[in-house]
């Protein structure tokens, strides 16, 4: 098979996106065509680089010409690779819902495009300022996302989004800066062969305004300020997209951050502290969501909590529980946003839009045979194993928190008159419950790769 | 009161900080420290990354202009995401403001001193502003100051003209096809050398308009893209008020 370069996956959707406008002029009722399919040959792109990495390990690509870190190197590991795939796929079928709708708007199938294709370049960067440059893209691509619906809404939500996501910014650069004036460097892997060679006081300093400006992307407690009010105020196919995309490239980068980066120890121990808090407050705070969609956003933001903490744990089992978490959440949560309405229910009468809700609040809480099953499943077997039955007593918690707001959420969707979401929606959200169901029968699939992520994050890798 | 406390106080830092930066230790080398490792082939260098930009730009690039050979040929793909930056942020812009309803504010007949002015200084803002990004690789400046120059005559533009605003359309398709000519410059570095970005014309004369390879041909793309994305931004924002 041709390996081909995996820089295309980036420079495609670019060139697309750049081409929308002078399709836009020819016909405007194309550009969703066009943008499907620009989305699933990116989807093709990245299962093909996909079977490459399981195949044949790392793959490294140069830029410009020069060997790095001179030049931009671009390193896709395990990890990225299986983030890749999800981004990519999940990417077209979360767009397919889209179809049908009213509003046609080229500017709209632009920015998704940019942003999926920005994600994609996070999770396949082996440059820390590159990362940064699509930590920019993503995060202005869905300020203008997150406001298309132009409500009041939508509005507050992306200006919240606007500030912290700026803030966040400013001290990603500044992390980056300090690595840089020390080590004059800016590749992964010469930082991490070097970090050692960095005073103590600088090194942490770096590891602090490096995951408070990831953070803010990876939805972490205290900085998702925005998280509520932009899921809330974004149109459904815009709060599933982004969970399927920014918020997996930044809790990417955080792994990539603790494990390859700076990996110190009270890294760790400082990741694991802020994934308990944020388990904890976004469940707590999602129970007492009158809102729908907020309800969801908090969900989301306890997600994350257990995916850092499966991460800050360091262990084969912990990392591949977080791998199974993250595919969990992409999927489970891009269905339930798909299909959220207001609360006053009646969506689950229809048979075709209940099955895959409920397959997708099954996953989440944790049921077999799941993804969300095996992550918890595999962390709690991490947990115990070391004894920390403070940490399990919390997951159980939370996990009965989750329990209770669900249940509220199929029981107000089983009461009231029926209700219904558009063709395309109904047929995204079937095939976003199949992928999930094939994941849940044949994890094998999933957990092969993902113990080979976990060794080569282990191991200092990609 | 306030103004003179105001005064003493800045007057006060001022002296302070000048104090710090003047009889600081010995300057520090910026160019030294952090000798790198290729992190594939595991060969390790005994300069440091800074030290080969400045030192070896010249037989690397054929660019005279340091800082352009850096953000065009070494960390290339860094501008391609920068300028991807400024287009979503003007995709995004347009995306919440071109479909609200328009209102045109009342005319305020610009004064005859900006109407015949404009008419002499227009043309030289575009030179001036074309001059800077096509020798972006010789002197200071480049794609994106260029392009600034430039939007900065749409500007007046608007200003001169105020019912009848820019052709928003033709601007739409000088961003599209300049966007498009940088991703293919850089695709056919793949085709002909090996990498995406990679330098496949000849370096030329040292100091000379032809010379550095494609970095010119990206500015150019660049300075275009600019000057129409901010001219589209401005269009964008003329008249436009929310019923």
């Amino acid at each position: 098979m041709v390996a081909l370069p995996p820089v295309l996956l980036i420079a495609l959707p670019l060139l697309f996106a750049f081409l929308a406008p002078l399709v836009g002029m020819v016909s405007r009722r194309m550009v969703k065509l066009y943008t499907l399919l620009v989305l699933i040959l990116n989807a093709l792109l990245s299962i093909l680089l996909f079977i490459n990495v399981m195949a044949n390990g790392v793959v490294y690509e140069q830029l410009s010409g020069f060997y790095p870190p001179v030049g931009i190197l671009l390193s896709v590991g395990y990890l990225g690779a299986i983030l890749a795939v999800l981004i990519n796929v999940l990417s077209p079928v979360v767009y397919l819902s889209y179809f049908g709708e009213a509003e046609n708007s080229v500017k709209f199938s632009m920015l998704y495009m940019l942003v999926t294709a920005s994600s994609t370049g996070i999770v396949i960067t082996g440059d820390l300022f590159n990362m940064f440059v699509f930590f920019e893209i993503t995060a202005v691509g869905s300020y203008g996302l997150v406001a298309s619906l132009r409500t009041k809404e939508a509005f507050e939500g992306s200006f919240k989004y606007i500030v912290l996501g700026s803030i966040g910014s400013a001290f990603i650069l500044m992390g980056i800066a300090t690595i840089y004036g020390y080590l004059k460097t800016l590749n992964f892997y010469d930082i991490a062969l070097r970090i050692d060679t960095m005073p103590e006081t600088a090194r942490l300093m770096s590891f602090i305004f490096l995951i408070v400006g990831i953070g803010v992307e990876a939805e972490i407690f205290p900085l998702n300020g925005w998280v509520p009010d932009a899921y809330q105020g974004a149109s459904n196919r815009v709060a599933s997209f982004l969970s399927v995309g920014p918020s997996k490239a930044g809790i990417y980068a955080i792994a990539r951050l603790i494990f390859t980066l700076i990996p110190i120890m009270s890294g760790f121990e400082l990741s694991l502290l802020l994934g308990i808090f944020t388990l904890v407050v976004g469940e707590l705070a999602a129970l007492r969501q009158r809102d729908v969609k907020r309800m969801l956003a908090y969900s989301s933001i306890g997600q994350m909590g257990l995916i850092l903490i499966a991460l800050s744990l360091h262990s084969e089992t912990a990392l591949v529980a977080a791998v199974f978490l993250m595919v969990g959440h992409a999927l489970a949560k891009s269905i339930l946003f798909i299909g959220s309405r207001d609360y006053s229910g009646g969506l689950l009468r229809n048979p075709l839009i209940a099955g895959p809700l409920f397959l997708g609040v099954l996953s989440i809480v944790g049921m077999p045979p799941f993804p969300g099953f095996w992550g918890k499943w595999y962390l709690m077997v991490d947990l115990a194993s070391r004894g920390a039955w403070t940490i399990i007593l919390l997951i159980v918690f939370t996990a009965i928190v989750e329990g209770v707001y669900y249940s509220r959420y199929l029981f107000r969707g089983l009461n009231g008159e029926i209700r219904t979401l558009t063709k395309s929606e109904i047929a995204s959200i079937i095939i976003l419950a199949s992928i999930l169901i094939l994941i849940g029968l044949f994890p094998q699939y999933l957990y092969d790769p993902a113990v080979m992520a976990a060794r080569s994050l282990l191991g200092g890798g990609p | 009161m306030k103004k003179a406390l105001a005064a003493v106080i800045s007057i006060a830092i001022f002296i302070v900080l000048s104090y710090f930066f003047l009889t600081g230790s010995a300057p520090i080398d910026y160019l030294k420290g952090g000798n790198y490792t290729d992190p594939i082939t595991g060969e390790q260098y005994n300069h440091s990354v800074p030290q080969q930009y400045v030192e070896d730009t010249k037989n690397d690039t054929g660019a005279s202009n340091v800082v352009t050979a850096i953000v065009v040929e070494y960390r290339g793909f860094d501008t391609l995401g920068e300028v991807t930056v400024l287009f979503t942020a003007a995709t995004g812009l347009a995306l919440l403001l071109d479909e609200l309803k328009r209102r045109t504010l009342p005319v305020v007949d610009p004064n005859f001193i900006l109407k015949s002015a404009v008419k002499v200084v227009l043309p030289f803002i575009i030179l001036v502003g074309a001059y800077i990004f096509i020798h972006g690789h010789l002197t200071p400046g480049g794609g994106f100051p260029g392009g600034a120059v430039i939007a900065a005559g749409f500007l007046l533009m608007i200003l001169v003209h105020t019912t009848r605003g820019l052709p928003e359309r033709k601007l739409s398709i000088t961003e599209s096809l300049a966007g498009i000519s940088y991703v293919l410059i850089g695709l056919l570095g793949l085709v002909f050398a090996n990498e995406f970005l990679q330098n496949y014309l000849p370096l030329g004369n040292f100091t000379m308009l032809f010379s550095a390879g494609i970095i010119p041909l990206i500015y150019i793309a660049i300075g275009f893209k600019v000057g129409s994305e901010l001219g589209g931004i401005m269009h964008n924002l003329k008249g436009v008020h929310e019923e």
